[in-house]
């Protein structure tokens, strides 16, 4: 395969495509709204406004997934990636609504299209439906509010890096909002996974890898709110804490399945 | 020492000192699987004195995760306490107490471990179709009959076990095992873990007595109702 530069994002779509077709990829038609998807985030670059055509053919691509496979496409790094892609967007609609495109949309379009990137370049997901033992409310509840609050912790973590540049006064305010609300999201779904281990396997803890990065996670935010709203921590340190966050969330996420042998992988 | 248990900088070193023992620990798990493969099969009490006791080299951070875990049960006992105590005058009944009640259900989700470590049982076995099997507490178990629906392209698309569990001789309670849904009677989970049809139907079964399941359910509660109070009164503190 020859090498091809990714030094603009532009040359990316060109890229997947050429993988795409060497591939001889089975599920052309999500992959086709994948590749259109390049062609519409960054079109955020010239109004935040102009992400929502995006968000749309997104919400799409997941429902036809989930129409083809009969399941939640929530299976595997392909999808969670993109369902990850997806949450940022939403959260940073929300938080860039009554914004001009700025340095905030010029970090997280390229971590939106970074992941779908990667999402597309990973193994094909798990085709046919789920597994019997996934088919539960409690499994869906548990992995959704789990990939929002990790997009939570990826936007706290680029509000971390407008408050480091200086860039934005309140944007270390904004960077707290986000790790709390994640914070709290992040909990529930630990409880939610807890709830459905104790119904599929009678146990609400397993020790493997997996769960001890979860907590690890957990007790970092943890460490962080009590730093910031009881010893009253403020600027670089906190603002440094939201950003390390987010590293441990995804080595949590990605580096714990590739480099440790775990019953809990995607 | 009252002073050192009250600290909040014990609460925050403490959680780093529990992050960082957890990364040695996620480290080592792998790298000793004949170790720390037990540890989910048996009783954690029963594989910390038969296993984890005598590879201390390879278990040492299992031994300080708890130790840590208990300092850090201790600190948010007493700090509850002490913020309850000192801001019951001088601030509104939520902020007063929802931190509290986050505290409250962390406690009760370290309590609910500490029950299931160390009293409960835990018994799997392979159950052959119309046979039962000997349970702690003078119960038995008898299986009736295996089901399975499977896709000759996707593999097993559903599967079932029926059940009965017998006490003192009588059965006390029947009911179809299958993925999610395990059979619970007074505090005793009976799962089907897997399944063969063949030569001779049986189902492997996890019969699971874990005393501390209602607390970590009632824990999880408490930590949520706190989580989204706290989150509506710090909203605004950013």
């Amino acid at each position: 395969m020859p090498f091809v530069s990714l030094t603009t994002t532009e040359s990316l779509p060109v890229y997947l495509i050429f993988v795409l077709k060497e591939r001889k990829c089975e599920c052309r038609t999500p992959c086709t709204m994948q590749i259109i998807l390049f062609l519409l985030y960054p079109l955020a670059f010239f109004s935040p406004r102009l992400i929502l055509p995006a968000l749309g053919l997104h919400v799409l691509l997941i429902a036809r997934t989930a129409q083809q496979y009969e399941r939640i496409p929530l299976i595997g790094m392909r999808d969670t990636l993109g369902f990850l892609a997806f949450a940022i967007g939403i959260i940073y609609t929300v938080a860039a609504w009554q914004r001009r495109r700025d340095l905030f949309t010029y970090l997280i379009i390229p971590l939106i299209l970074l992941l779908l990137g990667a999402g597309l370049l990973s193994p094909s997901s798990m085709p046919g439906p789920l597994p019997p033992v996934l088919r539960t409310v409690w499994f869906d509840l548990h992995v959704i509010l789990s990939f929002v609050s990790y997009s939570l912790f990826a936007v706290g973590g680029v509000f971390g890096i407008l408050a480091l540049s200086r860039y934005e006064p309140f944007a270390e305010a904004s960077q707290y909002r986000c790790l709390l609300l994640g914070y709290v999201l992040f909990s529930i779904a630990m409880i939610f996974g807890g709830i459905w281990a104790y119904y599929a396997w009678g146990t609400y803890w397993l020790w493997t890898p997996k769960e001890l990065w979860t907590t690890i996670v957990w007790f970092f935010y943890s460490f962080y709110l009590h730093a910031r709203l009881v010893r009253g921590w403020q600027g670089t340190k906190v603002i440094w804490m939201g950003i390390i966050g987010f590293a441990i969330v995804m080595f949590t996420y990605v580096g714990v399945g590739l480099l440790m042998k775990s019953s809990h992988e995607f | 020492m009252k002073k050192f248990f009250l600290s909040l900088k014990t609460t925050v070193w403490t959680l780093l000192a529990l992050i960082c023992i957890f990364f040695v620990g996620s480290y080592m798990m792998p790298m000793h699987q004949g170790i720390f493969s037990p540890m989910n099969d048996d009783l954690l009490y029963s594989w910390a004195e038969r296993t984890a006791l005598g590879n201390l080299c390879y278990t040492w951070w299992f031994f300080a995760a708890v130790a840590g875990l208990a300092l850090l049960t201790i600190n948010t006992l007493i700090c509850s306490i002490q913020a309850v105590k000192e801001k019951w005058s001088r601030s509104n009944a939520l902020l007063r107490i929802s931190p509290q009640i986050i505290h409250i259900g962390f406690l009760f989700i370290l309590l609910a471990h500490l029950l299931g470590a160390g009293w409960g049982y835990k018994i799997s076995g392979a159950l052959p179709e119309g046979t039962a099997a000997q349970l702690p507490e003078k119960k038995a178990l008898y299986l009736q009959a295996v089901h399975a629906d499977i896709d000759p392209r996707w593999g097993p698309r559903d599967w079932s076990a029926e059940v009965t569990l017998i006490e003192n001789d009588h059965p006390v309670v029947s009911g179809t095992l299958g993925p999610n849904r395990p059979l619970l009677y007074k505090g005793v989970a009976i799962y089907m873990k897997s399944f063969e049809l063949e030569p001779q139907p049986y189902a492997i079964l996890l019969v699971v007595k874990d005393p501390g399941a209602i607390w970590a359910l009632v824990g999880g509660i408490l930590f949520m109702l706190g989580s989204f109070s706290l989150l509506a009164l710090k909203w605004e503190k950013a």
